[in-house]
């Protein structure tokens, strides 16, 4: 077996048998089932704050009570509500979240809403009693106002990558699921490889390796192993997705409310993802996941302590952390000016250029320049990385300055 | 089996020179001393053999050829600075480093286990290498350096941190090394050891070569040797004195002894009549330089 078969074995199941990777393993699984289930079962419990009282005369309070039926359970219907309604008097009302008293004077009815927490209901009351107030005014029976009041929308695509709303929804949902994923596997993986590396430097193993393979393929075995158990970390999280997204769907499947992750969950069964979506997240996420394991190993290389750790690998966070953010707004505008300048940017591109690929369509030519550059952004950051890998192993003592580091890569 | 040569390495760190010039040949089944100082540029030269750092200047063969990467993986390596990765266990350990130089299975896991049983290592081969202690640790770190049998195995200061009955483990296990064949480079403080493993030495100050050679050929090249004569008569004294480049040492021996350094070539059996015509001697000892002596007058430390 190569020197680097025999580096990636044993690092590859030093870390499958890790518990710093079964447990972000599983944590991160539990991550995705709550992102899949969460929106839901807040949603469920936005239910508990539709239950009102209602008061007024009672033409009013009953067309109410139907026109409400969608938003809110009424638990009560008063003639009339206290001066001053407290917490008491809703807890004796079927434990509702708001009293809303009906009145009605020259300009129509109007709603006084006593509530549990007021920021909620305004919106809602207005929409759903609209058609009261229309038929009040106009004599129209209130049936008939609520059908006119309904415009049916079918919204198509033209020609886009998308056949219709639920499809863009689904990919927006998609690509947001999956630059999630790229984002906790980048992370987790390069700040792993950052402590296997730091660990072999602290213990004073470095040495004993570098005097016997390359330290570019000890690196090299280092990343691919890494990428591998990544792999197989993304597959359980995928399947813990899907799975979870298929069941909160089945759960709820009469439910109103959702978010675009819970969308993205109901949406990810397995013909929901397009084969070049699937070709773009493998593409991205290795070049990604080398673009940044190689600089997390670099940087692990210069510390002498493992509590400096966290030093170090700061600088390498934050353009995870823009990356991430930058693909939240390509998800919305993955055509803009800006983003498609993110999305060739190295270290940005994984995040941002993924995301055009799962919600847009982006020029063939542009995927392809996007590639070149990060191939050649990973390659030169692998070649640099392994050159202060190189030193920065058989560095001990003070840390090196910024102005070392570069007469390093100089020389 | 192969012919290591260094020839006029330099190294340099910033500023700070490690290796000024450094020229030295091991020859193939060698035992090879290194001594000098902390600081000396011992590590620099060996990391330098071994490819972990690239000379500045200068080029390090094996049987004529630059030393490559395939090269070094015959070659076996005990740094200064141990390490090893604490939660493996102590066999899996060995057998890991077994491939990393070119073993396949199962030999690696065969010489793994004969190396366990030979450094005495039996009862911790199942556990991980974090609960040895420093000693054990260190063994464990010999047999991954030893292994795969390698060429040229290079061990800096393998002695420190070894108890007495672990560093004569260690030298009868550097003994039955040097009967196989293998080259040896050391380096060490302990000068009795490297007096007794090694057939060469070269003693390196300032990151230069300032004394090499077998003990016979340092011995040689020493411009003095010491003669002690009993009693410390005054006639006998008096003979001393007299002779041309004899001088007085200021300790001698015993108390009832006179030791005087005379000039390498000076011609002691003359010497020795004479002082047999003057009264009578009871011992005469031409002292040959021992290996301590010629390390601290090459380094400078005496004059």
């Amino acid at each position: 077996m190569s020197v680097l078969g025999v580096i990636f074995g044993a690092e590859f199941v030093r870390r499958l048998t890790s518990r710093p990777f079964i447990f972000a393993t599983l944590i991160g699984a539990l991550g995705i089932v709550l992102i899949a289930v969460l929106p839901r079962v807040l949603g469920g419990f936005g239910a508990d704050s539709g239950r009102v009282v209602l008061a007024g005369e009672r033409t009013l309070t009953t067309t109410a009570r139907s026109l409400l039926a969608p938003d809110f359970s009424v638990t009560a219907v008063v003639p009339d509500l206290p001066a001053k309604p407290t917490l008491a008097f809703l807890d004796a009302h079927g434990k509702a979240s708001s009293a809303a008293l009906l009145t009605r004077d020259a300009r129509g009815i109007r709603v006084t809403v006593y509530a549990r927490d007021p920021s909620q209901f305004r919106s809602a009351f207005a929409r759903d009693l609209a058609p009261l107030q229309v038929a009040l005014a106009t004599g129209v029976p209130v049936a008939a106002v609520r059908s006119h009041l309904s415009v049916p929308v079918d919204v198509r695509g033209v020609g886009g990558p998308f056949a219709d709303e639920s499809a863009a929804v689904a990919a927006k949902g998609i690509a947001y699921l999956f630059v999630f994923l790229i984002y906790l596997a980048i992370l987790l993986n390069a700040q792993s490889i950052m402590a296997a590396v730091a660990e072999e430097k602290t213990s004073r193993i470095a040495e004993l390796l570098v005097a016997t393979v390359d330290p570019t393929v000890l690196l090299t075995g280092k990343i691919l192993a890494s990428a591998a158990t990544g792999f197989i970390q993304l597959g359980v999280w995928i399947v813990v997705g899907v799975l979870s997204g298929n069941a909160v769907t089945t759960m709820f499947a009469n439910g109103s409310h959702g978010s675009g992750a819970a969308q993205a969950a109901g949406a990810m069964g397995p013909l929901a993802v397009s084969p070049g979506v699937i070709l773009g997240f493998i593409a991205f996420f290795l070049i990604g996941f080398v673009q940044y394991s190689v600089l997390y190993a670099a940087a692990a290389s210069l510390i002498n302590r493992t509590e400096d750790l966290g030093s170090v690998a700061m600088p390498l966070v934050f353009p995870v952390i823009v990356g991430f953010i930058l693909a939240q707004l390509a998800i919305e505008n993955p055509n803009a000016g800006n983003v498609v300048a993110f999305s060739q940017i190295p270290l940005l591109a994984p995040f941002v250029m993924f995301t055009r690929i799962a919600v847009g369509a982006v020029p063939a030519w542009q995927v392809v320049v996007a590639i070149v550059i990060n191939v050649a952004a990973a390659a030169l950051f692998a070649w640099l990385a392994g050159r202060v890998y190189r030193v920065g192993l058989l560095l001990y003592g003070r840390p090196p300055s910024l102005r070392q580091i570069v007469a390093t890569l100089r020389a | 089996m192969g012919t290591l040569v260094l020839s006029q390495v330099a190294r340099s760190f910033g500023n700070v020179v490690a290796v000024r010039d450094v020229s030295l040949t091991v020859p193939p089944g060698t035992t090879f001393g290194l001594l000098g100082p902390n600081g000396a540029g011992k590590t620099t030269t060996m990391r330098m053999i071994l490819g972990v750092l690239v000379p500045d200047r200068g080029t390090v063969t094996w049987n004529g050829a630059p030393v490559d990467g395939r090269m070094r993986r015959r070659f076996g390596y005990l740094p200064e600075e141990r390490g090893l990765y604490g939660k493996l266990k102590v066999k899996d350990q060995i057998a890991y480093f077994g491939r990393l130089h070119g073993l396949t299975a199962p030999d690696d896991e065969r010489k793994a286990a004969a190396w366990i049983e030979r450094l005495g290592l039996g009862e911790y081969a199942n556990r991980p290498c974090a609960e040895l202690s420093k000693g054990n640790q260190q063994k464990v770190q010999v047999a991954c350096a030893a292994l795969h049998d390698p060429e040229l195995l290079i061990l800096d200061e393998p002695f420190t941190g070894l108890d007495p009955v672990n560093a004569e483990v260690l030298l009868e296990t550097l003994r039955a090394l040097r009967a196989e064949g293998a080259s040896l480079i050391l380096s060490s403080h302990q000068m009795w050891q490297l007096e007794e493993l090694c057939e060469t030495f070269c003693v390196i100050a300032d990151g230069t070569v300032r004394a090499s050679g077998t003990l016979p050929e340092l011995r040689a090249a020493w411009p003095t040797r010491v003669v002690e004569v009993q009693p410390a008569a005054p006639a006998l004294r008096a003979v001393l004195d007299a002779t041309p480049s004899a001088r007085a040492l200021p300790q001698a021996a015993s108390p009832d002894a006179l030791s005087y350094e005379v000039a390498a070539d000076a011609d002691t059996a003359a010497l020795l009549r004479r002082l047999v015509a003057a009264g009578d001697v009871t011992r005469f000892q031409r002292v040959e330089p021992s290996l301590g002596e010629i390390y601290l007058r090459a380094i400078g430390e005496v004059a």
